[in-house]
């Protein structure tokens, strides 16, 4: 099971962050930190695992993102990768060629697309076609809502 | 009107300090409240979407939690969408808006747009609190059966999360596993396969039920890898690895103590693990999980060597990935499969020279963890092959690994030593401090190898003294303390090795900058030792050892006052500094592990092992729980209360001034005239003393001590039996080569009054005690019940041997529960007379299961530190708690048929 998953740029500047598990604020912060250098500072050639308190991190750089994610240490390492590039398969289908950009700024995409893929650190579908099939339906539905046109997000 | 939200991203974005950045969102997040304040509805979904941003650059965000709900309230489908992203990013766990929620969650979770239940779910399966769960479990239950399968898979999800947060409701979802596994959606039956893992981790009984899927789940795996391409669920050409990976794990925990269900998928579990490639990480994940399930479940041995093969052939791959948890799963297997791990050996070492240290770190401890009698000097080589070129914090592991193999499986003393030597030179700064000890302890024992060993490291000197400081420590004792073997026999040898030379090699390391203070005291030592060894140097050695009675530093300045006033009394230099006796301490612990080792088949073996090593608990009496260094202490006290008395007879003048001498002096000149029983006494506890000095030296092994304890102690011990008459000199003498032979010290000490008929008493003596000896191991080994009550039964059984070099009695206290009821918190004190010393090893567990089932190891030493006769009793002290009540008792122990 996936604790937490974090998403951050080669700056250790946060792009998303997700949590699965209660903690608190102050707890996320140090977290976060401490994960995220944990990463940053790995060599390339190293292997994409941590182990990390009780916790196993694993992370996978993709251009100038770093995607982690914190799961069990019984969890199956490689399969965890997998999600990783699940994620990131599906990202990139969404946003069409993604890059960080596009996250920034269209953070809640992000988010989204997130919550159609992991619910409570679990896998929800395998099939990257159904999830991106849904995504899109609800991007729909939001643009053809009468009030979208008043919100001016 | 405030901005949108790309407006503030890019704002942000152009702020070049983190100060601006500071100043912007706080103007913004001031429009914000200032917008909710005035219930903006239009602005509110904007608002949110800033607040998310605000929060993830970690500025407070919390006070638009409220709003995110009136969101969620609000009918339309965008509303919600945005507020219950808000809600899942700002709201935390157990807090009072979460609460709030509860209710327009349920009529969300009944709402006619699945969409809308799709939102509902997510958020209630992200951070819903345990209270919401346990309300909403019907309406999870109810979703888990609705007709679209984005939904149950959802449901699904959330109601794993119910399980975690709430366990009492797993019965509820149990029911539901059936269904969702035989749906045709992949999402669903992926979610289903978590679900079962879920309530299988939670409620360990259900397994038993959940075995009637292995059928249908090895079907379902069967036609996953024989399925042709399929592009929705194509990973790279595997077919859905997250569905196999659930399949397999589950079957791991099914297959797991039964063997018809592991029977059952053996043939698909063999297929799995032998086809596919191991070049992409999506084939290499599958095979890496099916070899996990062979590993765990009861397989027969072929398959297990099938899966360790895998292993092997990710370790020959070039993925670090796989290499890392090929290595980890190796290093699990170690225990249960030794031999096909062996076999792949060459790999393992390889990956000792991995680039990444973490895979480098996992194969060091998988090389020693198949380290074994045969292979050892081989692997050991590779070890050290490999230090050179390790970075330092890596090579404390290392050299840590090394020790530990030669101590642990020496094929002979000849490859011990070398093999010591080789690391001491390579990487001594990076050693333990144990090795000098166990170095001396070898060569002590090894009476062929103390001028291999002493020429070797006299060469190694020769041509390199800048070493590092623990080789330099360890070769200037050696070389010291076989001086005279090593002069004789390189004569013989025709090797061009000359005192001289000794002596000018360690003139120069004495002055080196390069000599720390710890090895200084060494090489004194080492000098004043070759003033014994070898004769005619005196005066070379009193030229060197001078200057160092003024040095900064106060121990070399002692030592070298204290040797150098020794060349004034060469009759007592000798014996003081006459050869370290045989270290005898290991073989005996060896011993007693090999007996527990027979009693206990549990595998507590290597526990015990471990307790040996570690400070043991000395219990003197009951009610005073001392450790070593402890005891250690009140003994220095006792000596010193000793000396008082005697060094206040008289007084004589002495030649030198300096402060550190005094305690010297006084021994030296200070009791003539007093009583011969008081002596006797005296030099009683000084031989303790002594022993426990030497003691100290091997137990503690600090490079340090080595030198200095043998120094002062056995100088204290042996000045006091000297001045008093010259005859007990040669007793003295004698005494301190008794050492090597505990028999003979306690005759002399009898002969000490009498002053005669030494020499026939003494090998009459030695025989008689030699009998008595033997005749009293021979009853000892029967165990003895000493205790007996509840169903718990204690036995004892003794061993009389001697512990480094003093007399002592070994026991092993065996404890059993033949009650139906368990025994917890167990904890045995033990007390015996004054005139002993009893160290108890830490009990291997504290709970004895009952029935018999196991029982607790404890290792008792008792040691004798006076020498006369004793009958050995113990007074022992049981605490633990059994039925819930907690009971204390004491017993004595006297019908042991033991004087020693």
């Amino acid at each position: 099971m996936i604790y937490f998953l974090l998403l951050a740029n080669k700056q250790g500047k946060i792009r998303l962050s997700k949590w699965y598990q209660n903690f608190t604020k102050k707890q996320k912060t140090k977290l976060q930190k401490e994960v995220v250098s944990l990463c940053l500072s790995r060599s390339q050639r190293s292997c994409n695992f941590i182990e990390w308190n009780d916790y196993k991190i694993i992370y996978r750089r993709y251009a100038s993102l770093y995607f982690m994610i914190c799961c069990d240490t019984e969890d199956n390492e490689l399969i965890g990768l997998e999600i990783i590039h699940h994620f990131v398969e599906i990202l990139d289908k969404y946003f069409g060629s993604v890059c960080e950009l596009d996250i920034i700024f269209n953070f809640q995409k992000a988010y989204n697309v997130l919550d159609e893929v992991i619910i409570d650190g679990k896998l929800q579908d395998s099939s990257k076609k159904s999830i991106l099939r849904s995504v899109g339906t609800q991007d729909f539905l939001i643009l053809n809502a009468p009030e979208t046109g008043t919100l001016n997000l | 009107m405030s901005m949108q939200v790309r407006d503030l991203i890019k704002a942000v974005r152009g702020c070049k300090t983190q100060q601006k950045i500071r100043e912007v969102i706080t103007r913004e997040s001031a429009l914000i409240r200032n917008s909710f304040r005035k219930e903006d509805k239009i602005n509110r979904p904007r608002n949110i979407y800033k607040l998310i941003y605000i929060h993830m650059l970690g500025f407070p965000s919390e006070f638009g939690q409220l709003e995110c709900l009136k969101l969620i309230a609000s009918p339309s489908y965008i509303g919600k969408r945005i507020g219950y992203l808000g809600l899942s990013i700002l709201v935390k766990e157990n807090q009072e808006v979460l609460f709030m929620s509860t209710n327009i969650i349920r009529n969300d979770l009944s709402s006619e747009d699945r969409y809308i239940v799709g939102l509902a779910l997510a958020a209630l399966g992200n951070i819903g609190s345990s209270e919401m769960l346990r309300d909403l479990a019907p309406e999870i239950e109810k979703l888990m059966e609705s007709e679209s399968s984005y939904l149950k898979k959802k449901a699904t999800l959330v109601a794993i999360r119910t399980i975690r947060l709430v366990p009492e409701s797993v019965d509820r979802f149990i029911g539901k596993v059936r269904t969702l596994i035989g749906e045709k959606n992949h999402g669903v039956v992926l979610t289903g396969l978590q679900l079962v893992l879920s309530i299988v981790k939670t409620e360990p009984e259900t397994i038993v039920k959940f075995r009637k899927l292995v059928p249908g789940l090895v079907r379902m795996l069967k036609s996953l890898i024989n399925s042709g391409y399929s592009s929705e669920y194509d990973f790279r050409g595997t077919a859905d690895p997250f569905l196999q990976y659930n399949i397999l794990r589950l079957l791991r925990y099914l297959g797991e103590g039964s063997k018809k269900s592991s029977k059952l998928m053996a043939d698909i579990l063999t297929q799995v693990g032998t086809s596919g490639g191991i070049t992409k990480n999506v084939e290499i994940a599958i095979l890496y999980e099916a070899v996990l399930t062979i590993l765990s479940i009861e397989s027969d041995s072929k398959l297990r060597v099938t899966a360790i093969n895998t292993l092997s052939r990710f370790l020959s791959g070039r993925h670090n990935n796989s290499k890392y948890v090929a290595l980890n799963t190796l290093l699990k297997a170690v225990n249960t499969e030794p031999k096909s791990l062996k076999r792949h050996r060459k790999v393992i070492v390889e990956c000792l020279k991995d680039q990444d240290i973490s895979i480098r770190r996992r194969a060091l401890d998988l090389v020693f963890g198949i380290m074994d009698k045969q292979n050892v000097e081989s692997l050991t080589q590779e070890l050290l092959d490999c230090l050179p070129k390790a970075e330092n914090e890596f090579r404390y592991d290392i050299t840590a690994k090394i020790c530990t193999a030669i101590e642990k499986f020496p094929p002979n003393d000849k490859w011990q030593i070398d093999t010591l030597i080789k690391v001491l030179t390579i990487g001594g700064q990076y050693i333990r401090d144990d090795v000098s000890s166990m170095m001396t302890s070898v060569i002590g024992r090894n009476p062929d190898l103390q001028y291999y060993t002493s020429k070797k490291l006299f060469n190694i000197l020769l041509n390199d003294r800048y070493r590092n400081q623990t080789f330099l420590q360890v070769s200037s004792w050696v070389i010291g303390e076989y001086g005279d073997i090593l002069m004789q026999k390189s004569e013989k040898d025709g090797e061009l090795i000359t005192t001289t030379q000794a002596l000018d090699l360690f003139q120069i390391l004495l002055e080196s900058s390069r000599t720390t203070d710890g090895t200084k005291y060494y090489i004194l030592t080492a000098l004043i030792k070759f003033s014994t060894r070898i004769e005619g140097h005196d005066e070379l050695i009193k030229k060197i050892i001078k200057p160092y009675r003024e040095h900064v530093n106060v121990e070399l300045q002692q030592r070298a006052c204290e040797f150098f006033l020794l060349f004034d009394y060469s009759e007592i230099r000798d014996p003081i500094l006459d050869r370290m006796p045989v270290f005898v301490e290991k073989e005996i612990e060896l011993e007693i592990e090999e007996e527990i080792s027979e009693n206990n088949n549990k595998g507590m073996n290597y526990n015990l092992q471990e307790n040996t090593h570690t400070i043991q608990n000395q219990i003197n009496n009951i009610q005073n729980i001392q450790n070593i260094p402890n005891v250690q202490n009140t003994q220095n006290t006792e000596m010193n209360e000793l000396l008082m008395l005697n060094t206040d007879t008289k007084k004589t003048q002495t030649q030198n001034k300096q402060d550190s001498l005094n305690f010297l002096k006084e021994i030296f000149n200070g009791s003539s005239s007093s009583n011969t029983n008081n002596m006797n006494n005296m030099n009683n506890n000084m031989n303790n003393n002594m022993n426990n000095n030497m003691n100290n030296n091997m137990n503690n092994n600090g490079g340090q001590d080595l030198g200095l304890d043998l120094g002062l102690g056995l100088g204290l011990g042996l000045g006091l039996g000297m001045n008093n008459q010259s005859q007990r000199q040669n007793q003295n003498k004698m005494q301190m080569q008794k050492q090597q032979n505990q028999n003979q010290t306690i005759n002399q000490n009898k002969n000490q009054n009498q002053n005669q008929r030494q020499v026939q008493n003494q090998s009459q003596n030695k025989s008689q005690n030699q009998n008595q000896n033997q005749n009293q191991s021979k009853v000892q080994n029967q165990p003895i019940i000493v205790y007996e009550k509840n169903g718990m039964k204690i036995e004892m059984n003794f061993k009389v041997g001697n512990i480094r070099g003093a007399p002592a009695v070994m026991s092993i206290i065996k404890t059993t529960n033949s009650s139906p009821l368990l025994i917890s918190n167990y904890l045995l004190q033990v007390a015996v007379p004054k005139t002993l010393k009893a160290q108890l090893s830490q009990p291997s567990g504290q709970n004895i299961p009952p029935n018999g089932n196991g029982s607790i190891n404890q290792q008792l030493q008792i040691i004798k530190m006076v020498n006369q006769k004793t009958q050995l009793a113990i007074l022992l002290r049981i605490n633990y708690v059994i039925n819930g009540q907690k009971i204390v008792e004491n017993k004595e122990v006297s019908n042991i048929p033991i004087i020693f």
